[in-house]
């Protein structure tokens, strides 16, 4: 270990196994898929534009994942609305989590 | 007599499928079985000098295909264990120069005469990995508990479920004071991850290094830590009970010596 990393882990960061866990998890739930990065791209594209028919949401920071970890697997949509059901009120950015089966 | 035929892949290269392959071998043979080891990685042999019968080669693999000699004569025997027998790649040829039928009648020649077959597969999931898992009754799955082997194998297991069912898993060169620290996966990480049986797990050990360089593969070493892990995974492939244990890390020179003086 270098001595930043030793300095690092004295004031509490954690050990880099959960990081490589987290992603192992997220890279094989798209491996196991055997989407590539277009459909991938063009199944977020449909998503949003059926949330997107019914409620305002902030296209920018939509996430779409899938979730291997528990069976079966999940889909998981983080869309934040944009404006909620009284326009008349200054618009709240607010996070709703979706989750699809 | 009708054998088990066992492939050894892993899809990612470098993991340790030919120390793994050699070691069971070896293991198996010590066990009083018959066993045959084929290296089926054509073009880049290696099973020969990690089992240091690289001097004793008179025909290989391709040369059984091609009809040049019997399977019998291509056998490299080793004298250790007189019951362990090695058929090696051939270095000049390129794995096209094979097919999984004809590695399948290879196979099922081996298995009239022998317990194990073992098979050593070349990394990737190409031609090389279609003639290896051709003629397979079973396979073990290597990986490291590094990001990137655990993905290959993942994508090899994928392949293997369609033909031959669940592999087994070995997880080799664990390194105990970094999964102590957070900093490697351990073997709970990689199940969670990869959802297959455990068949071992494999400390990492300087020993398989100097094993290597001697051409005597480690579990001869009956003393080193990850021979007698090897130990145990040949007598599970034999249906005995042997739990897995907590791999211990062995400490630093001062942990030891620390042991040593006030009996920790």
């Amino acid at each position: 270990m270098s001595w930043d990393t030793i300095v690092q882990r004295f004031f509490g960061a954690k050990g880099s196994k959960d990081e490589a866990k987290g992603r192992l998890q997220i890279v094989l739930a798209y491996d196991r898929l055997g989407l590539s990065a277009e459909q991938m791209e063009a199944l977020r594209k449909d998503i949003l534009e059926a949330i997107s028919r019914h409620i305002s949401i902030d296209v920018d920071r939509v996430k779409v994942d899938f979730q291997h970890h528990q069976n079966p697997a999940e889909v998981v949509i983080n869309a934040p609305v944009r404006r909620t059901r009284r326009p008349a009120e200054e618009p709240k950015p607010s996070e709703a989590k979706q989750s699809v089966g | 007599m009708s054998g088990r035929a066992i492939v050894i892949t892993s899809g990612k290269g470098g993991v340790g499928k030919t120390t793994t392959a050699a070691n069971i071998g070896l293991g198996l043979a010590k066990h009083g079985r018959k066993v045959a080891l084929v290296d089926a990685d054509i073009g880049l042999r290696n099973l020969d000098i990690i089992m240091g019968l690289e001097n004793r080669i008179v025909y290989h693999l391709v040369d059984v295909i091609r009809g040049r000699c019997q399977v019998r004569q291509a056998l490299v025997k080793d004298k250790r264990f007189p019951q362990l027998s090695m058929l090696p790649a051939s270095q000049i040829d390129q794995k096209e120069s094979v097919t999984p039928e004809q590695m399948k009648d290879v196979t099922a020649q081996l298995k009239e005469d022998f317990d194990f077959v073992l098979i050593d597969c070349p990394a990737g999931i190409e031609q090389g990995f279609r003639n290896a898992v051709a003629g397979a009754d079973e396979a073990i799955v290597v990986t490291t508990p590094d990001v990137s082997p655990v993905r290959d194998a993942d994508r090899v297991i994928g392949l293997l479920q369609n033909s031959l069912g669940d592999p087994q898993l070995i997880i080799n060169r664990i390194a105990m004071d970094m999964v102590k620290r957070g900093d490697m996966l351990n073997q709970q990480d990689v199940l969670d991850i990869l959802a297959v049986r455990l068949l071992g797990l494999v400390p990492d050990d300087e020993e398989v290094v100097i094993a290597g360089n001697r051409g005597a593969p480690v579990i001869l070493n009956e003393h080193s830590r990850s021979g007698k892990a090897y130990d145990r995974i040949a007598r599970r492939i034999l249906g005995e009970d042997v739990p897995i244990p907590e791999l211990n890390g062995h400490g630093g020179l001062m942990h030891r010596l620390g042991k040593m003086l006030f009996r920790r």
